[in-house]
């Protein structure tokens, strides 16, 4: 664990100003065998200390790879300066932010670092099992990783904190040739979450019916794949689709630095953007009584973490915050600040974010289309400002008659989210929840998201 | 600085043979970077960081590791050579994996290496300035203007040593355009640059990103679905071309062996008016790779020359293991030829179609086919752009698209990391609602 070199420079602290020190350590572990060959087989280590200093309205930082009670004193000097040369230059008359309660969360302890043999036997056990059963694929592709963020975070006014993040995972991807002699190709992950590897996996075998799985899938796709109907259609959005929607889609636009940048949250607060079904909320470290996939406790600003609710049965009801964002909109912060690497200032950004499950079955969902699509996999989602999105649709089914018919081949969808969510008319009442990607903004950020199946109106890309 | 990374590799390089390694490569940097931010149109954030890199590999009995971290005291050195033969040992042996030979060693200085930070900030403050006297209607989402000093040295077994003392400004910009509750989409450009001798707003495609996003806040879509031509803006033709050239042309399309180009080096792949080059060394580039990551010296090189599939985007191993060239660099500053009209004549002959100046699409299928939103995009209707569009869906294939090019613009958008024209392509289906 991180040792403590941060608590005892607190008397460095300049009184007026907002001061953060931070020390921080990546790490991620990762091997990749593609058709059988090790192509990756990489332990990467970040580690070092960084400082935060608010003064006048503006912010100055600075980081180094150094974590001695030297560089400590190093990192709050300049961060310091910089803010003094800003201030000087840019200052907006502001004091320091709002004060807090001062308090410490401790949630780290001493991760098992799993040797690298394990990572690979692992990934080439999967993969035996994959070229053994499955030699009709034209491609196989399996990833075994670990990674983890640990921070210590030091703080003149709000929650000192000690965390740790540890995320494992297994890719596979197969591609297979399709009946028109073009690949077709799927991924998915299997296993995994919040934990170490070996906490989240014991033995290959376990992860067998997963790929089995998958490999049906792609058969399908393979066989009997279609083009949807372009045009604007009704669609079932599976779990890991509306989980993508509300990160996506409505998750950025409702982050408060880019509602500042002029999102169309602005001026939809406090307006219906969907339908009485819709909720949305950014979970911290609990939801429904369990813990998040990625929990989060205490944020690098030192706020202690809350649920940012933003959608509330239609209405748009909130921002996710840093503490500055905060001020402005007069909200409460919910701890949403935060930075990926120790050489990176918080942003704000989502935790576990999710469209909450309604009371609908899915069977009856899928009876009540006519002619639509039920949409499951995706490998890809972007979402503007405005809260058009797009996202790539890697299977499904065509609905015919209230019944599941042909599979899909891989297809796009898109719309505006205030609109879309206004055509919700059904939601599941089950919930699937994701971690395994990284957001990306400035900076990259693991973060958790999730939904049930929900019904409503986009527009399908077809061919 | 450099002579100290110069004997740091070397020191990594030894300590990975003492620990073993038949072949072993280090890399080493030390990066200072001095950034400025703006959000929502305000200064926000100055932030100096120092940063130190050390990447190790060591390849035993064909067995290959690599361990990456941010320190390179001694005993990090030992610590990591003891863990990069572990990380080895484990992997399975094969034969292609090695590193470049000893050619002729040499250390580069390149660009700007020490920043002038006044007058960088001066350049920040006169680009916000200009922006908002002559793009009223754009907000700032966010602004990042950097240096970066980068130091680094490269090392192997078999004697390579190289360095590099570089050091430029990169400018990124996100912003939209808004009138009162409507907004356009948002857009991000960008800029490198080895002076500040000039406005960061006379550089690359910026003011004219900047003009087009305002002419971008009222929208529409457009009807039903039609066959047309797309006319790519070169900002948005380099992230097409990138999952083009790594899909078709690169290691994953062809180890994988699902790049359609597969078996057709020397073959015509594309309309010959078209060259697509990855020039690191072009003076149009700045602070370009000298050296690539195996430590071969980097050259310029086309993949596609005049339609023909001149080459593929391999590193060693994937080269020794398909038995083809390697790629001479491992860069992706793309170049492609200008062609022989101007931009505006290559409007004005398109009676319907679609200028596109983002593609937000879904990962492109390894058999090329791409389904995307085109934003920040301009409706085209009898020869003259026309209204700004929303919620318009562009498809086709990537193969197909470069077999179906109408034009070249003479026009060519130089911003440090590319130099690329307008490219038009028929046969694209556009769709509405």
């Amino acid at each position: 664990m991180i040792q403590d070199l941060l608590t005892n420079k607190k008397y460095l602290f300049a009184s007026g100003a907002n001061t953060e020190l931070r020390a921080q350590r990546n790490m991620n572990r990762r091997a990749v065998l593609l058709n059988g060959a090790l192509v990756g087989n990489v332990r990467t280590e970040q580690f070092g200390v960084s400082a935060r200093v608010y003064e006048n309205g503006v912010y100055g930082f600075s980081s180094t790879a150094e974590y001695t009670d030297e560089t400590v004193k190093d990192v709050l000097k300049a961060a310091s300066e910089n803010a003094a040369f800003l201030a000087k230059h840019a200052g907006k008359g502001k004091g320091p932010h709002k004060a807090m309660a001062p308090n410490r969360i401790v949630t780290a302890y001493d991760l098992t670092d799993v040797e690298q043999r394990t990572y690979i036997e692992f990934a080439q056990a999967l993969d035996n099992y994959i070229a053994g059963k499955y030699p009709d694929l034209v491609s196989r592709t399996v990833v075994v990783m670990g990674d983890s963020m640990e921070k210590l975070l030091c703080v003149s006014n709000g929650c000192d904190g000690h965390s740790i993040l540890p995320r494992s995972y297994i890719y596979v991807m197969m591609t297979a040739m399709g009946a028109d002699g073009k690949p077709v190709e799927l991924y998915k992950v299997v296993g995994g979450g919040y934990g170490t590897f070996d906490q989240n996996y014991s033995k290959p075998e376990d992860c067998f019916d997963e790929i089995d799985g998958l490999y049906d899938r792609i058969q399908q796709k393979a066989k009997d794949g279609v083009y949807p109907d372009a045009g604007n259609k009704t669609v079932i959005l599976g779990g890991i689709l509306s989980g993508m929607l509300a990160h996506e889609a409505v998750g950025h636009t409702v982050e408060a630095d880019l509602v500042i940048g002029g999102s169309v949250a602005g001026p939809c607060l406090h307006k219906r953007v969907g339908s009485d079904l819709v909720n949305l909320v950014d979970y911290a470290h609990t939801a429904f009584g369990k813990p998040t996939p990625l929990p989060i406790y205490v944020d690098d600003e030192g706020t202690a973490a809350t649920d940012a609710v933003l959608i509330r049965d239609g209405i748009l009801v909130g921002y996710m915050n840093s503490r500055e964002s905060a001020e402005r909109f007069s909200m409460a912060p919910t701890g949403n600040a935060r930075a990926f690497l120790f050489s990176d200032e918080p942003l704000i950004r989502m935790r576990n974010t999710a469209v909450l499950p309604g009371t609908s079955k899915l069977e009856d969902m899928i009876a009540s289309i006519d002619d639509g699509y039920y949409l499951l996999d995706t490998n890809n989602g972007q979402a503007d400002t405005t809260g058009e999105f797009m996202f790539g649709v890697t299977f499904g089914y065509e609905i015919k008659k209230g019944k599941l018919a042909r599979p899909l081949l891989d297809t796009t969808i898109s719309g505006v989210a205030f609109d879309m969510l206004k055509t919700v008319d059904m939601i599941s009442d089950e919930m699937i929840w994701a971690s395994s990607g990284m957001c990306g903004k400035k900076q990259p950020m693991p973060v958790g998201m999730g939904g049930p199946a929900i019904k409503c109106r986009v527009t399908i890309g077809g061919r | 600085m450099i002579e100290t990374l110069k004997k740091t590799a070397q020191a990594a390089v030894a300590a990975l043979q003492d620990a073993g390694a038949d072949k072993t490569q280090a890399n080493v940097s030390y990066t200072v970077t001095h950034e400025f931010n703006v959000d929502g149109g305000e200064f926000s954030l100055f932030r100096t960081l120092f940063d130190k890199q050390l990447a190790m590999t060591a390849i035993e009995g064909g067995k290959k590791g690599t361990v990456a971290q941010n320190r390179y005291d001694e005993k990090t050195i030992a610590e990591s050579a003891k863990a990069c033969l572990e990380a080895a040992a484990s992997a399975q042996p094969d034969e292609n994996w090695d590193f470049a030979p000893v050619s002729q060693n040499e250390d580069f200085v390149l660009g700007q290496v020490k920043p002038d930070t006044d007058r960088l900030f001066f350049r920040c403050q006169e680009l916000m300035a200009s922006v908002k006297e002559r793009f009223p209607k754009i907000i700032m989402e966010q602004m990042i203007v950097a240096h970066k000093e980068i130091c680094k040295a490269q090392a192997n077994s078999y004697g390579v040593l190289f360095s590099t003392h570089e050091g430029c400004y990169e400018v990124q910009l996100m912003f939209s355009g808004h009138d009162g509750d409507k907004a356009s989409s948002f857009f991000g450009s960008g800029v490198i640059a080895d002076s500040l001798d000039r406005p960061f707003l006379e550089m690359g495609s910026l003011a004219e990103d900047l003009e087009n996003v305002q002419k971008q806040i009222e929208t529409t879509g457009v009807s039903g679905k039609f066959e047309g031509t797309m006319v790519v803006m070169p900002g948005c033709l380099g992230s097409l071309f990138y999952s083009l050239l790594s899909d078709f042309a690169g290691e994953g399309g062809l180890l994988s062996g699902t790049s359609p180009w597969k078996d057709k080096l020397g073959e015509k792949v594309a309309d010959e008016r078209i060259t697509i080059s990855l020039a690191p060394l072009d003076e149009r580039i700045v602070c370009g790779n000298r050296t690539t990551g195996e430590g071969f010296r980097a050259e310029d090189f086309d993949i596609i020359q005049n339609g023909k599939l001149n080459a593929f985007y391999l590193g060693l191993y994937a080269s020794n293991k398909l038995k083809l060239p390697r790629g001479k660099n491992d860069s992706f500053n793309v170049i492609v030829a200008p062609g022989d009209k101007p931009i505006a004549d290559i409007i004005a002959s398109i009676d319907k179609g679609i200028l596109v100046g983002r593609f937000s699409g879904g990962q492109p299928a390894s058999n090329g086919d791409f389904s995307g939103v085109a934003k920040n995009s301009f409706l085209i209707e009898n020869g003259k752009i026309g209204r700004a569009l929303s919620e318009t869906m562009v498809s086709g294939n990537m193969a197909d698209m470069l077999n179906r090019l109408r034009a070249i613009s003479t026009e060519q958008v130089a911003d440090g990391m590319t130099v690329l024209p307008y490219m038009a392509f028929d046969g694209i289906t556009i769709s509405g609602k």
